[in-house]
């Protein structure tokens, strides 16, 4: 059996305003090294909650979760910013540039927030990971100039910059057109063969989802198939 | 930590939002700006006006006051002690108004370390005669030298030299008001009769002007030895001792303690002048509200502009804090960026404050009160400058502590998700 990468065990969770509707009902799943995962289900049932409880963002839930071996449930808010720097990648359906950088630094700035390479070494591995998604001609200019596809792109090569356990996708796809959701797709296909990385892709396009190793589907907060 | 790229984020936001961030600093700029004028210029004008009084006004002044015997002999009289005294008509007593052992006391006051300076001198009520009326005038004997050291006796000399006081034998300088009015020009002789009617001729050397008309009218000065000669006196003669202390606020305790050691009046700077300090106190505090008030305001202006920033950038820090940040290095970029307007809007600030204060020093002000002055008084402390410095600091800081905690608490998953 492969290394473990994410573990969960009886996650629940409530939202609480204005009443108290369970969202997650024990969930329990792990997603192994190297393994290309989609989480499927229908609008409301709880992917996008459980990703973000998976994320570390979101806190407020009971049940234990393990980033590569760690557990992270209730350790402090520092500590949570310094796993997701770490270990996970983030890309959401918007991309989440920041405009006031250039697309190379936009890429660089997670790496130079771990501080684990030099300025000028982080820029090196920026640019490799550009050159890797093919918009390393981009590097020099402004995030606001790109297209929806190009900007996607960039977001992606943000959340390699430092070679995290796990990438985590919320629906990475649902704001491109087919031909840029294919290309999305591809790249992350070609980092789960090609570079063994972890992925974890909330979708709710079967399409996408039927090519990935597993799927997870949820209904009404619980999980139904794995 | 890492601060180079806190630094780096902060400038970049600011860079994307500077026309913004620029008024922002303008408004700093302009509060500390006025706040340095106005309190360089009041405290200036303080200094001048104070100084129209402290100048010239000893710290203690010690003499003997005509008044009438504390001691009434049915008093001291052992046979009427347990009787209650009725004494009528008392007048005062023709006492001297020497002080005893001039000598002595002005060795013991040079030798005490909490005085700066003495300066002996005789006070007589003297006529001017001219022609067929008589003038009524103050003649103050003084040391001239200790004088112009203590009470800038120098500055309100308007024509001649003070020293010739000293140098020309009977000389005397008249009040500006008193030679206006015996048509006398340096170099005159006018005659002087003292109240026991002696008569003698002086040399003018030159003339005096306070600022005070009342007073010019009748002060005029000569050497403590002519006023000694105009009387008649021996040359250990003085009415007047006026000492100068190291710290004015001593003055009332020391003036207590001189007049029990010397047996003579006192009088200290606070009793003789109790009006100025709440002048100069209300001046001061009204500089102080008027300048934090500015201040304030631009503060306000800082925490709008950090305000909408945070709003405008609410992506921007939820992706920071998805990607790794932690809420304190969210709260940091947004306190450098305040810090950074406080910090350049004031360095700005303190430069053209100082400008403006150059500026307020080359206006011309001149009145006939005040000789010396030729130009509006400024009063180039630094301690303004460092008061102005940490007040843009301290208010940027609050102005931005509020928005960077509310963006240090952002939740990256409400931003993104709400999306």
């Amino acid at each position: 059996m492969s290394e473990v990468i994410l573990q969960a065990s009886h996650i629940n969770k409530s939202f609480h305003d204005p009443v108290t509707i369970p969202v997650l009902n024990d969930v329990s799943m792990s997603v192994n090294k190297g393994e290309f995962v989609s989480v499927v289900g229908r609008s409301g049932c709880g992917k996008s909650t459980l990703l973000y409880v998976l994320s570390t963002m979101d806190t407020d839930y009971e049940g234990q979760l393990w980033i590569d071996q760690q557990l992270v449930t209730n350790q402090k808010e520092k500590q949570l910013a310094r796993i997701r720097n770490e270990k996970i990648g983030f890309v959401f359906q918007f991309h989440y540039l920041l405009n006031e950088f250039s697309v190379l630094r936009n890429v660089m700035l997670p790496g130079l927030k771990l501080n684990r390479y030099s300025e000028q070494e982080t820029e090196h591995r920026a640019m490799e990971r550009l050159k890797m998604l093919h918009i390393d001609e981009l590097a020099l200019k402004n995030a606001n100039q790109l297209s929806g596809g190009q900007k996607q792109r960039v977001a992606i090569a943000r959340a390699l910059i430092n070679d995290p356990a796990i990438i985590m996708g919320d629906e990475p796809t649902g704001n491109l057109d087919k031909k840029n959701g294919q290309l999305v797709f591809d790249i992350f296909r070609e980092l789960s063969l090609q570079y063994q990385q972890t992925l974890l892709i909330v979708t709710h396009d079967p399409e996408f989802a039927g090519n990935t190793n597993r799927i997870i589907e949820m209904e009404d907060g619980r999980i139904i198939r794995q | 930590m890492n601060y180079k790229l806190i630094f780096s984020i902060s400038f970049s936001l600011m860079k994307a939002r500077w026309r913004q961030t620029l008024v922002a600093a303008v408004g700093v700029t302009f509060s500390i700006t006025m706040f340095i004028a106005l309190l360089s210029f009041m405290t200036g004008l303080n200094g001048l006006l104070d100084g129209l009084i402290l100048n010239r006004t000893p710290h203690v002044r010690i003499y003997n006051d005509i008044k009438p015997s504390k001691y009434q002999p049915v008093n001291l009289s052992g046979e009427y002690k347990q009787s209650h005294n009725f004494i009528k008509s008392v007048k005062s007593a023709s006492g001297r108004q020497e002080i005893y052992n001039s000598a002595a006391i002005l060795d013991m006051l040079r030798k005490d370390n909490r005085v700066t300076g003495v300066a002996p001198k005789i006070i007589a009520p003297v006529f001017f005669n001219a022609g067929t009326i008589d003038i009524t005038g103050v003649i103050n004997g003084i040391d001239v030298q200790s004088e112009s050291t203590l009470f800038h006796f120098n500055d309100y000399i308007i024509t001649g030299k003070p020293i010739d006081l000293k140098n020309v034998p009977n000389s005397i300088i008249l009040g500006k008001g008193v030679a206006e009015k015996l048509l006398a020009d340096p170099g005159d002789v006018v005659q002087v009769t003292t109240s026991q009617g002696d008569i003698m001729p002086l040399k003018v050397v030159g003339y005096f002007q306070s600022g005070l008309q009342d007073f010019d009218k009748v002060q005029c000065y000569t050497s403590i030895n002519t006023a000694q000669k105009l009387l008649g006196k021996p040359n250990n003669y003085l009415t007047d001792i006026q000492v100068k202390l190291t710290d004015l606020n001593m003055a009332p305790a020391v003036a207590k303690e001189y007049g029990a050691l010397f047996q003579a009046d006192t009088e200290d700077i606070q009793t003789a002048n109790s009006q100025f300090e709440t002048g100069s106190f209300i001046r001061t505090l009204i500089s102080y509200s008027v300048g934090i008030t500015l201040l304030i305001v631009a503060g306000f202006g800082i925490y709008n502009i950090l305000n909408m920033m945070i709003y405008e950038k609410m992506d921007a820090i939820a992706i920071m804090k998805a990607t790794g940040f932690c809420g304190s290095d969210v709260n940091r970029i947004f306190i450098v960026i305040a810090l950074s307007i406080g910090l350049f809007g004031g360095v700005a600030g303190l430069f053209l404050g100082f400008g403006v204060s150059v500026i307020i020093d080359q206006i011309p002000f001149r009145t006939a009160a005040l000789p010396t002055i030729t130009t509006f008084p400024v009063n180039y402390n630094p301690a303004y400058y460092f008061i102005g410095a940490i007040f843009s600091l301290v208010t940027t800081y609050f102005a931005g502590y509020f928005p960077a905690r509310k963006a240090s608490k952002v939740d990256p998953v409400v931003i993104i998700r709400g999306k």
